[in-house]
């Protein structure tokens, strides 16, 4: 009596073959109105949620399919194990693949998140210091803007290993790409002094906090000119955010979580590690397990038992976007067209600026906050994001600009929208209409400190 | 949140009592439902490999899950940590461990031996550690463990002893002399043996190891470390960590302590050395302590680490709890294992004491079973043809004069049959009887078709 998976509620999702396919036309019947809020619903109702960017948001479409991924598990593990598991996963990698312009599938590798790719490259970045092929004092270069975790990453395996770390530092309010790059090429040099190479450059493709695009084609140019030796693009919300080409960005490792803006859900990212002519880098997962040597994709496969369920529904999630005019390109134009135009309306609202000019966000936007909240540090941030939270339902992050020694009435607030295929109008109203009664209590961060 | 690890120290936290309530126990009918979602007409003997989880459980898993959906910020900031702090509290008073702070979640035993092997090999990298000095194992340690220990150590430049285990076994005082052994050598030509992976349950071949007498073994001839991976232990056999006295111990909720996959604990005894060891995926809490950097590893789902309390509850509707399980498992698995010994003709691989919830059973010399080939064809046939999840151990004879022989010949196959409460006799008779099936139609494992 042979063990037979359940059956699967999708046409193309056959057990016995490799047929998938991936529609960028879009398909009979796009997603109503009602159809949209109903695969929202699940989203508490009483919060304007214009924070996509941190924990990202999944339909309930894509939900039920992972719940049918966990009960195959749970039903027959071994026969999961050893029948199911791998061709799924596979079927992930080559999806991401195509989505992604990569050569080839081994380049793919599905781990949980951009933070566990940062600790896999830079692994391999200490042991060549750990080995001696890299010299204590060569450098590894990261933005100023880098994500916490990942400075912290730096530091763990790099500089422990002998690294030295060079921030790039990048101006905010950001005002052009041209900035940026000269910024960047200025620590190359720094990088580059006393006879030192820079062995790791590490680019965010859009910061987190805060929350600018970067232009990282033309940073991976200026790296190779430069005589880099790997980059490494920590691009955490691209996928689903912003155009995302491999080969045409040139890096040697990108990742990118698909949970934030790529409807999956918790958790999963993709790790791209470019194969080249001679020795692929040698990448291995950290926690090691049957697979080791076997190449980091599949490594990353097994890496003891575990949930992988949030990998394997990459399928139902591109067929999600599927239902958008334009597919995800479509979603991803009008997400960035509403974020710019709310972002708009709230800066003229409260007679702030934005954070960057259009072109370099995506779908999130940086908008300046009223002085008189006096956001004077990152723990005022913080309480502002919770009394926003706690008293009027608002979920915003908020970040803290620490103003220059000329400026005259700096703003040192900036909230960071998102625009996701959920969000409405009212969303932002509430918003808007929260920070102005603020304004008019006469509202002060310094009230909060208790 | 770090002023919480105190601990008496979250007056909110209801305290969760390891004996069970006076109400009536659960019934069979509702064991039945809480795993009805597993395949019918399986017969389930491998709980070893993945576990299992009642629908209760999964039920409470969602709820957390669906907590996180509906407002992940609002999840993040204001509950998952208190979340976290109540599961590792609950595993504390369920180990013995004299603080929550030793007590830290993780995805599973093979991140446990990453976490434990990588601060040996930064060891070995930064010159604390002389090359060669060793690093002394069990040859039947999880293969996992064995490549864990040859990226980070022998990568690094340690040594690597493996300590024989004979199989099958007859008392523990087989395993404590091969352990002397494996140590002497270690020790040889002024090396240091820096640290001794110990299983408490091996995997395959199965079999409850000394774990507290080889620990006193390691102290007393001068090992640095020791770490106890134990993935099957908790909710199998009792655990006791300071009895134990290793520095780290890892066992697995999800295999016999009913969690969802997938959760660990892994112990790390309070000790100046405490803060070298860390979470390979480093993030905002890095250096804040195993514990808490654990408790944040990036964006996932920890639901799974979230329902520990719930498991609680879940087996303290058992009689005596989770004593009562465990003894009966023991006590059904070895019953079964001498039936299926005594209808096949064979013999079980260790004595009843050297077993917890699973036991080696010896197959019949006629399948012929020659190599590990041999062996996973005969699991997928019974698999596909008998529905019967089994996994079998291929084990070569070393002295053929004392080889364990049934009346036909060396047996040299094994079958490793669990229980768990879902379990039924139904499930050992199958088993019984499809081999028995073989055996007399003449058919060994190569004639075996397994489509």
């Amino acid at each position: 009596m042979e063990s037979s998976p359940l059956p699967l509620p999708h046409p193309q999702n056959e057990s016995n073959g490799n047929h998938y396919h991936i529609s960028k036309k879009s398909k009979p019947s796009l997603i109503s109105e009602s159809d949209l809020r109903l695969e929202f619903s699940h989203h508490d109702p009483s919060i304007a949620r214009i924070n996509n960017g941190s924990f990202g948001s999944c339909p309930a479409s894509v939900s039920a399919a992972q719940r049918h991924w966990q009960l195959q598990y749970l039903r027959q593990p071994d026969y999961f194990y050893f029948n199911l598991l791998q061709p799924a996963i596979l079927r992930s990698r080559t999806l991401i693949k195509d989505l992604v312009n990569a050569d080839h599938v081994d380049e793919i590798s599905l781990v949980d998140n951009a933070t566990t790719a940062a600790a896999i490259v830079l692994q391999q970045t200490a042991w060549a210091f750990t080995e001696g092929r890299f010299k204590r004092g060569d450098a590894v270069v990261m933005l100023h803007y880098a994500y916490g975790a990942v400075k912290k990453s730096i530091h763990a395996y790099a500089c422990r290993a002998g690294g030295q770390v060079i921030e790039v530092p990048l101006p905010f309010p950001a005002n052009s790409n041209e900035e940026i790059v000269d910024e960047f090429r200025r620590a190359l040099m720094r990088g580059k002094a006393n006879g030192s190479r820079v062995r790791l450059a590490v680019i965010d493709h859009i910061t987190s906090m805060p929350s600018v695009l970067i232009p990282v084609k033309e940073l991976v140019k200026i790296c190779r000119e430069e005589g880099v030796d790997q980059v490494f693009v920590d691009a955490a919300h691209a996928i689903g955010c912003t155009d995302v080409d491999m080969k045409e960005i040139g890096a040697d490792f990108y990742t990118s979580n698909l949970h934030k803006w790529f409807f999956c859900p918790p958790s999963v990212a993709f790790l791209y590690s470019r194969k080249t002519l001679d020795t692929s880098p040698e990448l291995h997962h950290p926690v090691v397990s049957h697979e080791y040597g076997n190449g980091l994709a599949i490594e990353s496969g097994w890496i003891g038992t575990r949930d992988y369920s949030a990998q394997l529904v990459v399928p139902d999630a591109i067929e999600f976007t599927n239902r958008f005019e334009g597919g995800i390109e479509g979603i991803k134009k009008r997400n960035h067209g509403s974020v710019v135009e709310m972002g708009k309306m709230l800066a003229s609202a409260w007679g702030t600026n934005l954070g960057t000019p259009p072109k370099m966000c995506a779908s999130l936007i940086m908008v300046g906050l009223p002085v008189s909240l006096g956001i004077s540090s990152d723990s005022d941030a913080l309480k502002l994001r919770t009394h926003l939270r706690e008293n009027f339902g608002v979920e915003v992050p908020i970040y803290y600009r620490q103003p220059k020694d000329e400026e005259v009435d700096p703003i040192t607030g900036y909230a960071r929208i998102s625009y996701q295929v959920y969000n409405t109008i009212n969303d932002y109203y509430k918003l808007r209409d929260a920070i102005n009664q603020l304004v008019s209590d006469g509202f002060t961060c310094a009230l909060l400190s208790k | 949140m770090d002023s919480d690890h105190r601990e008496n120290g979250d007056s909110t936290h209801n305290h969760v009592s390891k004996k069970p309530k006076l109400s009536a126990f659960i019934s069979e009918e509702e064991i039945r439902r809480e795993f009805s979602h597993h395949q019918h007409g399986i017969a389930r003997i491998n709980n070893g490999s993945f576990g299992s989880c009642p629908t209760s459980i999964i039920a409470a898993q969602k709820e957390w899950q669906l907590r996180f959906l509906q407002q992940p910020d609002d999840f993040y900031f204001n509950h998952l940590r208190k979340g976290l702090l109540e599961s590792r509290t609950v595993v504390k008073e369920l180990i013995n461990a004299d603080s929550v702070d030793e007590v830290s979640l993780i995805d599973n035993a093979t991140t446990a031996a990453a976490i434990v092997l990588q601060q040996i090999g930064r060891a070995f990298a930064q010159g604390k550690f002389q090359k060669g000095d060793a690093v002394v194992m069990l040859h039947c340690a999880f293969q996992s463990v064995k490549k864990s220990i040859q990226a980070y150590v022998t990568q690094s430049g340690g040594s690597v002893i493996e300590v024989q285990l004979t199989f099958p076994l007859n008392s523990k005082e087989e395993i404590v002399s091969e352990f002397r052994k494996g140590l002497e050598k270690g020790k040889s030509n002024g090396r240091h043996v820096r640290l001794a992976i110990i299983d408490h349950i091996t995997s395959m071949p199965c079999v409850v190891v000394p774990v507290a007498e080889l620990v006193k073994i390691c102290r007393q001839e001068g090992v640095d470390q020791v770490f106890v991976d134990a993935a099957h232990a908790i909710g199998s056999v009792p655990v006791d960590v300071k009895e134990i006295g290793a520095d780290f111990y890892v066992s697995n909720l999800h295999k016999w302590f009913f969690c969802p996959p997938s959760v660990a604990f892994l112990y790390c005894r309070n000790s100046p050395l405490s803060s070298e060891v860390h979470h390979p995926v480093v993030s905002h809490e890095y250096g804040n302590g195993l514990a808490i950097e654990s408790s944040w590893i990036g964006t996932r789902d920890y639901s799974s680490q979230l329902v520990i309390p719930s498991v609680l509850e879940f087996v303290n509707r058992f009689e005596d709890g989770i004593e009562g399980i465990m003894t009966r498992n023991h006590d059904n698995v070895v019953q079964m294992g001498k039936m299926l010994a005594k209808s096949w003709g064979t013999n079980l691989g260790a004595p009843p004491d050297m077993c917890a919830s699973m036991i080696m059973v010896g197959l019949p010399s006629r399948l012929c079973i020659t190599g590990e080939k041999d062996t996973e064809r005969l699991r997928s046939y019974l698999r596909v043809h008998h529905g019967i999840e089994v996994p079998l151990h291929y084990q070569a004879p070393t002295d053929v004069e004392c080889a364990p022989r049934d009346k036909d010949g060396l047996i040299t196959g094994y079958a490793r049959i669990s229980h768990q409460v879902y379990n039924s006799f139904d499930d050992y008779c199958k088993f019984r009887d499809a081999i028995n099936q073989l055996v007399e139609l003449r058919r060994t494992c190569k004639m075996l078709f397994t489509e």
